[in-house]
């Protein structure tokens, strides 16, 4: 315990799960409320929203769609900085960070194909098609299936953090590709609109609302990834215990 | 105000409010069962180890 809350004011701060804990149960109920707040807000301006003159009403399902896909896409970049972390600085908390956000990760890519969707459909007259963004968000998808299946394999903790960080880190190549799919390849989805150079290619009166709900999903994400970090946590301390249990049966 | 493209907005806004809400539910339920099952232990007189090496929970 001394050689940790020596090395104060760093990363390491957290290291110890204990204290990490404590800092998560105060912040939780204040981020809970933020989260909930900027989510109404969002969705009060984004069914405000004047229509579209091309896309019409279904310009609302964009209002979702977008922070959706750059959601799944930062949940991936916290794991693979969490993984970094674990191979680099083997810092204890970092496989804790990338297996709490890996269902958040799947549920937002989940999300982005479901409501991309819904909003192609009507678009663009198919629920779906083979090019490069589309496919490239489902392998997206499946790499996060695989990683949740891969923490759920192995059963020592330390194989299974270095195993997942190696495969998350390889995994990260699918990132760049999907950002940069629209404009490698001839896609039927476009361009991008906001994070381009010069400014958006979008009225204010969609941008903003989109900016607010972006803020909402990464609030969300925040929130879930706290509180999944707190299971965790609490799932090592479980196993510690009843393996400690067993041995004291074992040997008694 | 949802237009010719409700049949699209409606399961779109659904679905995502299945998955969020249906994902806080799971955490939240699965925090209370895991506090709920240290507690048993401890009633039972296992002790965790102190939290005094890296990477113990």
């Amino acid at each position: 315990m001394a050689e940790l809350t020596a090395k104060a004011g760093s990363i390491w701060d957290f290291a110890n799960p204990a204290r990490f804990m404590g800092i998560a149960n105060a912040v939780l109920p204040g981020l809970a409320a933020v989260t909930v707040a900027c989510l109404a807000i969002g969705l009060w301006m984004a069914f405000n929203a004047p229509e579209d003159y091309q896309q019409g009403s279904s310009v609302l399902i964009m209002f979702i769609h977008v922070p959706s896909a750059w959601l799944s896409m930062m949940a991936y970049t916290v794991m693979a900085l969490a993984a970094l972390g674990t191979l680099v600085w083997r810092h204890p908390l970092a496989d804790v960070s990338l297996r709490a956000a890996a269902p958040i990760g799947a549920a937002f890519t989940f999300l982005a194909l479901i409501t991309g969707s819904l909003w192609g459909k009507p678009m663009w007259g198919t629920w779906w098609v083979w090019d490069a963004r589309l496919t490239s968000v489902l392998v997206l998808f499946i790499i996060y299936l695989g990683i949740i299946a891969l923490a759920r394999a192995i059963e020592e903790p330390s194989v299974a953090a270095r195993a997942l960080a190696i495969v998350t880190l390889v995994g990260y190549v699918n990132i760049p590709i999907i950002k940069f799919s629209v404009d490698w390849w001839n896609t039927l989805h476009q361009p991008a609109s906001v994070s381009r150079l010069g400014r958006p290619a979008m009225d204010a009166a969609f941008l903003y609302p989109l900016m607010v709900m972006a803020l909402a999903y990464t609030l969300i994400f925040l929130t879930l990834h706290l509180m999944n970090m707190r299971n965790e946590i609490l799932r090592r301390r479980l196993r510690s215990m009843r393996m400690l249990a067993a041995r004291e049966a074992g040997g008694a | 105000m949802l237009g010719q493209y409700a049949a699209y907005i409606v399961p779109a806004y659904a679905v995502s409010a299945a998955v969020i809400a249906g994902l806080t539910a799971w955490t939240l339920l699965q925090y209370r069962r895991r506090l709920r099952e240290i507690a048993t232990l401890e009633e039972k007189g296992v002790r965790r180890r102190a939290a005094t090496r890296k990477g113990d929970g």
